[in-house]
């Protein structure tokens, strides 16, 4: 007991010292509950990492707690009886399954884990399964146990030894040659939950990662010829000549992952982004109004850009950098300012399959020699993974459970960037690899048009809010999580107004900023921001799988009967309107000019079966022949309702959602229905398909 | 005799018998108009009487209809595909048809053309063209089966361990260029069998291919040189096309310039087409077999 007692009096003392946060940094809110110090030697020659990792962490629940779970995702690609492996194997989507070829699997092996008093774990390691469906050899998970429970407020300090065989370049890690990129690769502990124990899921191959905040102090020594770049802030790099090598020592405080990356091609930029140059006051004027917050509040921070970058790429370090800006700006000026000093962007190693990917405060993109500047290309892709620093980074979501969070919400949000910084860019095209742009005419779309085209097709396979892994294949993942919560967004935003929407975000940025927030807080943003109660919109879009379909079922103008056959009371007396007489009332009254009266009916209709709920209404529009229009609501609960009107004029069409809110309806086409055809725009798209059909006969004549 | 002096020579016969040129557009167009004509309906039944195909008018709103319209004809996929794909099929026999139309017509300088005399080549020739054809079939097995894979293997080898994306891009473009000139050397050798077949009147496909081994072998560069050149016209003639396209307004009835310059270059194509055969055909007569 004594021993423990004077090992918990130091640590606290070390811990006080690791969580402190230093004067002047814009991390108002102390969020990291570990410590990490890693020493990590690269081994060029066998690709192999050596390292050695101090964890301190603190236990903040009110449980007492006996074990701890890591992560080991290395081991994803130890064998193919993996997780991640066995999952690319039953892919059904194939060509986003992975092979590994023989002689490049990676793995990590824990050397040796000990209490800072020298206390062994080892004895204790076991691998964990618990995902379903089971894969038992799976080793991407451990736990080892405590000697004795770690109690609320107490703290644990590990030693660890470990080494990591790199995969050759695969899933978001690894090398080719002498290029490396290194994610997810030291023993890295799970996400305790009160009350519901460790959530630490295995390494899945549809699915991305959750971890707690901590202060990171990274050592990486690296053959001297290489350049490095890291999650934080270079603080030291110390040459050692004996060993021709250079120690990189990298620290951040408040994020929950460390990557890095070594290549002795790189070509190493660094800019700063001056808060002041970037943005007017006008610019904070404007964003001030609409989100109702003070322009002080909303001023950005000065954020050292580093691009490391392939040589051959060079020519386009100012689109690089230019793209950035935009993203720390727009993202800033929306949604909070970016809290780092410093932020990585890499052009990611050839061939190490590291690109587009996220990490806090670094980044991967991706580009390629020939890129056509109408193309959004790389800068799409720079937007959106740094967005990522913001919804994964700071509002650090679980990506295996609810991806969209992250996923979704950024996807929407580099729409709004890009739209912003760059309008909309143009379909790419490219014969071997060489773009033609230049050469043909392509169509340009903005980010919301493509993400519902790619979203509408997906509705009925799965709910946008399922665990990663558990999507029907990784189609459907990726077309859910992205794209249709993209689309969901784009339509609450319509539904709210842009300024409620992006004060929505703010406010749910701000407020979980180096926390885990989960769909339900940010439904109750949405519902306490908006001032509605916006539930049923996630309950029908979210978490089922229905297809929202709104459209006019008939419309008919037809006019008014004045004279009808029958008998008719007419001063007392019974009179009868015959053919005949009708036809003469007809002939009298035409000769009079009297105008005709029409009855317009339009039956809308529910097609598909979400609904709307809450105060939710559905605008119907009829525009008439003479010009005027009439505007009805409905609640669209039911299945169907028929609108009738007595007007002067026959209609012309009618359209419900005319102001274009539910951008998530699956068939815009019947949201208006003219009562007489028009075929301009049919033939004109008939006239490029039938000219494509041309040249393509032309093609296959070729063979005679 | 110089390819350019065969050039202007096969230019001149073509320009004799633009008619047939006409007659291959006019097949072209039906064609295509089979094709699309369920396109057409579906487009209309969907957004006829849409606000959406006011739009498309506008050319605005692309991937709004295109996505509805993708989603909505997802169920009839397998019909379209292969409404597509028969009249493609049978398209390529017809070209079988008409090659021999094509080819008689320019074989006899003197007489004139009509429909019913190139139609007469067309019959006359048909069944020795579809032999050709066939044996053709084995040569683009061989080519492309065989020869294409190993070149592509080849390369595959060269940028295994590239270190930049260079290689990859020489390699791809390479390997495309590649192919187009081991396409351009099959069509080209049964190019000059269907025109021997036609300058001997013979029904000995065969035997035709076999003769033009060696008739080629020796005149190869020559004969080869000559097929480039006007594949090279082909080429320009299509970036001319591409480019014109681009500053071509669409709106209003500038639309209608659109729909004659694509028409246009199909014809260039037919005509291009038929340069091919001339020029060929003056190549066996200006060089006959000792």
């Amino acid at each position: 007991m004594k021993q423990k007692k004077v090992m918990r009096v130091l640590s606290s003392c070390v811990l006080m010292l690791a969580l402190s946060v230093p004067n002047g940094t814009a991390l108002q809110d102390k969020a990291s509950i570990l410590k990490f110090e890693i020493w990590v030697d690269l081994d060029d020659q066998n690709k192999m990492l050596n390292g050695k990792e101090d964890i301190v962490w603190i236990n903040k629940t009110s449980d007492a707690i006996t074990d701890m779970w890591f992560h080991l995702y290395y081991n994803a690609f130890k064998n193919e009886r993996s997780t991640m492996l066995q999952e690319s194997k039953e892919e059904s989507f194939g060509p986003l399954g992975m092979k590994v070829e023989d002689g490049e699997w990676g793995w990590i092996d824990v050397v040796s884990i000990k209490l800072a008093d020298g206390r062994d774990l080892k004895p204790s390691l076991e691998f964990i399964r618990q995902d379903e469906p089971l894969h038992p050899w799976d080793q991407t998970v451990m736990r080892v146990l405590f000697p004795e429970p770690i109690t609320p407020g107490e703290y644990v300090h590990l030693q660890i030894e470990f080494q990591s065989k790199i995969p050759r370049g695969l899933q978001r890690t690894g090398y080719y040659k002498n290029s490396y990129f290194i994610a997810q690769w030291f023993p890295k502990p799970g996400v305790y939950e009160e009350g519901r124990g460790w959530n630490c899921h295995e390494y899945h191959l549809s699915s991305e990662f959750y971890a707690d905040f901590a202060d990171f102090t990274v050592h990486i020594t690296v053959p001297e010829n290489f350049v490095v770049g890291a999650s934080g802030k270079q603080i030291r790099a110390l040459a050692n000549e004996s060993e021709e090598t250079v120690t990189y020592t990298f620290h951040q405080e408040d994020i929950h992952d460390f990557a890095w990356t070594a290549d002795p091609d790189f070509i190493k930029v660094e800019r700063d982004f001056i808060a002041e140059k970037e943005v007017s006051p006008e610019e904070y004027e404007e964003v001030s109004r609409s989100l109702w917050i003070p322009a002080e509040e909303i001023k950005l921070n000065n954020v050292k850009m580093i691009l490391l970058i392939r040589k051959e790429h060079k020519n386009q370090i100012n689109r690089h950098f230019q793209a950035l800006k935009s993203a720390i700006k727009y993202y800033g000026l929306w949604y909070g300012p970016y809290p780092y000093e410093t932020v990585t962007m890499v052009d990611p190693p050839f061939r190490t399959g590291s690109g587009g990917m996220e990490y806090p405060t670094l980044f991967t993109a991706g580009t390629s020699i020939l890129r056509s500047k109408d193309v959004l290309s790389p800068e799409s892709v720079i937007v959106h993974e740094f967005g990522h620093g913001y919804w994964y980074g700071l509002c650090a979501n679980n990506e295996f459970e609810e991806a969209w969070l992250d996923e979704g919400i950024n996807t929407y949000s580099t729409g709004k960037v890009l739209a912003q910084a760059y309008g909309p860019g143009a379909f790419p095209i490219s014969l071997n690899r060489i773009p033609l742009n230049r050469f043909v005419k392509m169509p340009t779309y903005y980010d919301y048009d493509f993400d519902r085209a790619a979203s509408i097709h997906i509705v009925e396979l799965d709910p946008i809010i399922t665990f990663s892994w558990k999507f029907y294949n990784r189609g459907s993942y990726g077309l859910n999580v992205y794209f249709r919560a993209s689309t969901c967004l784009n339509t609450l935003e319509r539904l709210v107004g842009q300024d409620t929407m992006m004060k929505i975000l703010r406010t749910f940025q701000m407020r979980f900023r180096f926390k885990h927030p989960k769909t339900e807080d940010f439904i109750d943003v949405v519902s306490e921001v908006s001032g509605r109660d916006l539930t049923w919109f996630f309950g029908e879009l979210f978490f089922k799988t229905l297809n929202f379909d709104y459209g006019i079922s008939s419309l008919t103008s037809k006019e008014k009967e004045e004279f009808v056959r029958g008998v008719f009371d007419q001063d007392g007396k019974k009179e009868e309107l015959t053919k005949k007489k009708i036809r003469k009332l007809k002939a009298e009254k035409k000769d009079s000019n009297t105008q005709n009266i029409y009855f317009t009916n339009v039956v809308v209709r529910r097609f598909g079966e979400a609904k709307l709920g809450g105060d939710a209404t559905l605008k119907l529009k009829i525009v008439f022949e003479d010009g005027t229009e009439e505007i009805r609501l409905w609640r669209g609960r039911e299945r169907w309702r028929k609108f009738r009107f007595e007007k002067m004029s026959k209609a012309s069409f009618a359209q419900i959602d005319p102001d274009d809110i539910w951008l998530i309806d699956s068939n815009i086409a019947n949201n208006s229905l003219k009562r007489k055809p028009f075929r301009n725009g049919i033939w004109k798209v008939t006239s490029h398909l039938f000219y494509f059909m041309q040249n393509v006969l032309q093609l296959v004549s070729g063979l005679s | 005799m110089g390819i350019f002096r065969l050039f202007e020579l096969g230019f001149q016969t073509v320009n004799k018998r633009i008619k047939v040129a006409f007659f291959l557009w006019v097949v072209n167009l039906l064609f295509s108009v089979v094709v699309i004509a369920p396109l057409y309906f579906l487009l209309q039944k969907e957004f006829s009487r849409s606000l959406l195909g006011d739009q498309m008018a506008k050319g605005n709103d692309f991937l709004i209809w295109l996505g509805d319209f993708i989603y909505k004809s997802r169920d009839i996929y397998p019909a379209l595909f292969g409404w597509i794909l028969v009249p493609m099929v049978l398209y390529l026999i017809f070209n079988i048809f008409l090659d021999g139309g094509v080819i008689g017509r320019i074989a006899v300088p003197a007489e004139q053309t009509n429909l019913s005399s190139f139609l007469s080549d067309c019959g006359k020739y048909f069944f020795r063209f579809f032999r050709v054809f066939v044996i053709s079939a084995i040569g683009y097995i061989i080519f492309f089966g065989v020869a294409f894979r190993l070149i592509s293997a080849a390369f595959r080898l060269w940028t295994e361990n590239a270190s930049t994306e260079w290689p990859l891009i020489f390699a791809s473009n390479l390997n495309f260029l590649i192919a187009v000139l081991l396409f351009s050397l099959v069509r080209m050798f049964f190019d000059y069998v269907k025109i021997r077949l036609v300058v001997e009147d013979s029904n000995k496909a065969v035997r035709a291919t076999l003769i033009n081994f060696s008739y080629i072998g020796k005149r190869f560069l020559r004969a080869w040189s000559l097929y480039l050149l006007i594949g090279f016209l082909v080429v320009i003639l299509f970036i001319i096309c591409i480019l014109v396209h681009r500053i071509l307004p669409e709106a209003g009835v500038f639309f209608l310039l659109v729909l004659l310059w694509q028409q246009l270059y199909i014809f260039s194509r037919m005509w291009t087409k038929m340069l091919f055969f001339s020029t060929e055909y003056h190549f066996v007569i200006n060089h006959p077999r000792p």
